[in-house]
């Protein structure tokens, strides 16, 4: 039931996941919440589908990246400068990027919920793998986005973990007012957490639309930007747990792609991904531990 | 001071307001319409015909709902984002129970069918809630899967098990339509029309205005009462307000999270019942969506007030059946208005928070002022 071919595009599903719940980490790690990262794949899918189609595909991903971060930008001074509630503005912004997206759509190409067809980047094999029998699926036609992926996976712990960088955007989340009194520049590195979090939602958008379809559809995100939390928290506010968690939600939205098993409907593999976020978020939550002070805003005393 | 500080109050949306149409206007720019013209064409087209007017509070009706919905959530601390899937399967038993229950009198199948739907918004919104207080979970994530397993579950419910197969075709003119079977006369509610023209107003008949909105202001008004006079009103802004406290004064915070919680997804189970019960007829998979992430804009432009709440929608409406207009007659797109919605969400607590900066501010200045009075003429 599972095959070469069935993991391959588990992969390809977990791409997007995985990059918005790295995001998310930076954001969450610095104390503030993202909801909005869903509205970031929105614009960045869009945008990236936008460049794609009038400099080719990696001015896409940037595009797309851009997009994000943009959005990002709005977040950030939302929750840390004018210290609103994180949940309210994410909410806003996931509306904003629908509506905007839609406005732009209609007024460039014409139609409001799709782009015309864009070039994606050249895949790759992968050498020496793509020749091994069980692997082969895995390791042939990838897209540089899926190498590149992983790769930010452990360049993420290692920023996380070993540098200066890392350790006073974990110390802003955690203690705000001590990080304060050790010299560091709360509101900088909370900016910092949030517009990262939003670059890489823009480039899962942007894998979405130019690696993954090879256009723009409206509403092509269906809630990853959700499940990338879900996958955030299940991995315990960690890159490599991150990665375990996608990888599960990827599995299950490639099984909610093809029909496995005749008699259950289509219906009901669709609600697979949904259903399985839910019963992580239910059943894992009181098992891990949030960054101490994420979603709360910090406020200067006098 | 308090009726400065009321007035301050009022400020916050309005500015969140004026801001939204700014921003609106500079995305007519880029586009390059000219904004004032579009905003002008809005107005001459919403207040000038009568049609209009009736339509306005038709596309209010489902957002008063909603907005009530998100309002009753933020008054006891939760963020209920998942009215959109607790309408969804509201509509669903609504139209279950419409179209199936033969023989009854209108006066008995009219109010089941509402009771189904207030019972499907229920019935949604019960696992987040359960899983917030049990497991911690939060309820964003929990109500938004719902919504999408919602969608999922109604298009399911739509193709495969209640399929109208026996739809009447015009020879050889168009085909089926995805959609349940329709819902009996006796579960139809009834248009303002009758009424209206007792007292002399001829509404057009392209017009839909039903019953439901009469029934969503009495509902406000309810609220309103239930919120600032009875008991249970005050236990639920105690445990909005500050849950340790309320905690502590005896009042059992997860049993009225859990109810009211409850209360805000049977509100929602009424939002897309002016809809189906006033203008469809029936369920298919075009069933208008998004009534639930408006509610949120709505509520929160209404700073969270029951009454507040008819206001807000009511506006929305003006701004839905705007865009219609300009749609029309300049070519703007629809969708100008889900911007406009967006950025009055972020705007109205912007603007709350530098209102509230602005008075802190104001009241530090006076007690300095204050201070150095009392010295220059203490003694």
């Amino acid at each position: 039931m599972i095959g070469g071919e069935m993991l391959a595009s588990a992969i390809r599903m977990t791409i997007p996941i995985l990059l918005t719940a790295l995001g998310a980490i930076h954001a969450e790690r610095s104390g503030i919440v993202n909801i909005g990262l869903e509205g970031m794949m929105i614009v960045g899918s869009f945008w990236a589908a936008f460049g794609a189609y009038h400099y080719g595909p990696l001015a896409g991903l940037l595009f797309g990246i851009m997009a994000g971060g943009a959005l990002a930008l709005v977040h950030a001074a939302a929750t840390v400068t004018f210290r609103v509630d994180h949940i309210v503005s994410g909410v806003a912004l996931n509306i904003i990027a629908y509506g905007t997206t839609r406005f732009a759509s209609l007024s460039i190409f014409d139609r409001a919920t799709t782009s015309p067809h864009v070039q994606s980047l050249p895949a790759i094999d992968i050498p020496v793998l793509d020749r091994l029998p069980l692997i082969a699926p895995l390791a042939s036609n990838v897209s540089p986005v899926v190498i590149l992926t992983f790769a930010l996976v452990f360049l993420t712990r290692w920023v996380l973990s070993e540098t200066t960088f890392g350790l006073r955007l974990r110390a802003v989340g955690e203690n705000p007012q001590a990080a304060d009194t050790l010299g560091v520049n709360v509101f900088a590195m909370r900016y910092a957490g949030v517009i990262i979090s939003g670059l890489f939602a823009g480039l899962a958008g942007a894998y979405l639309a130019v690696e993954h379809t090879g256009m723009y559809v409206e509403g092509m995100t269906q809630g990853k930007g959700f499940i990338a939390l879900a996958a955030m928290i299940f991995g315990n506010w960690g890159p490599i747990g991150a990665m375990g968690a996608s990888l599960l939600f990827g599995l299950s939205e490639a099984l909610a792609l093809r029909q496995v098993v005749e008699f259950i409907p289509y219906e009901f593999f669709k609600m697979l991904p949904y259903v399985l976020t839910i019963i992580v978020v239910g059943g894992i939550v009181q098992r891990s531990r949030p960054p101490a002070a994420v979603g709360t805003s910090y406020e200067r005393g006098e | 001071m308090s009726y400065r500080r009321r007035l301050l109050e009022l400020a916050a949306p309005l500015l969140a307001l004026l801001f939204a149409l700014l921003v609106g206007g500079i995305f007519l720019l880029a586009i390059g319409k000219d904004p004032l013209q579009v905003y002008l064409t809005m107005f001459r087209f919403n207040l000038s015909r009568l049609d209009s007017i009736g339509s306005i509070l038709y596309k209010s009706t489902p957002l008063i709902f909603s907005g009530l919905a998100v309002a009753v959530g933020f008054r006891v601390g939760l963020f209920n984002i998942g009215v959109e899937g607790q309408y969804f399967i509201g509509a669903l038993l609504a139209s279950i129970v419409g179209f199936s229950l033969h023989g009854l009198p209108v006066w008995i199948h009219l109010p089941l069918v509402v009771l189904a739907g207030m019972l499907g918004g229920m019935l949604w919104a019960w696992l987040p809630i359960v899983l917030k207080l049990r497991r911690g979970a939060h309820e964003v994530i929990t109500t938004i899967m719902m919504n999408h397993i919602a969608y999922a579950l109604v298009l399911f419910f739509i193709t495969s098990v209640f399929l109208d197969t026996e739809q009447e075709m015009v020879k050889g003119l168009g085909s089926p339509q995805v959609r349940m079977p329709k819902l009996l006369e006796t579960a139809r509610m009834p248009t303002m029309h009758g009424f209206l023209e007792t007292l002399g107003i001829e509404l057009p008949r392209h017009v839909y205005l039903n019953w439901f909105f009469p029934l969503g202001i009495l509902l406000a008004v309810a609220l309103f009462v239930m919120l600032w006079r009875a008991a249970y009103g005050y236990e639920l802004r105690a445990v909005g307000g500050n849950p340790a406290a309320a905690e502590t004064a005896g009042i059992n915070t997860q049993r009225t999270m859990l109810s009211a919680f409850l209360l805000s997804g049977a509100l929602a189970g009424l939002v897309g019942l002016s809809d189906l019960l006033g203008y469809f007829g029936y369920l298919d998979i075009d069933f208008p969506k998004g009534y639930g992430f408006t509610g949120i804009a709505v509520a929160l432009l209404a700073r969270n007030s029951m009454l507040g709440v008819i206001l807000t929608a009511i506006l929305f409406g003006f701004l839905r059946r705007g865009a219609e207009g300009v749609q029309a007659f300049e070519g703007v797109p629809m969708d100008t208005i889900v911007i406009l919605e967006g950025v009055i969400i972020l705007s109205i607590v912007v603007a709350v928070q530098i209102v509230n900066w602005y008075v802190r501010r104001q009241e530090k200045l006076m007690k300095r002022r204050q201070v150095t009075m009392e010295r220059a003429g203490g003694d």
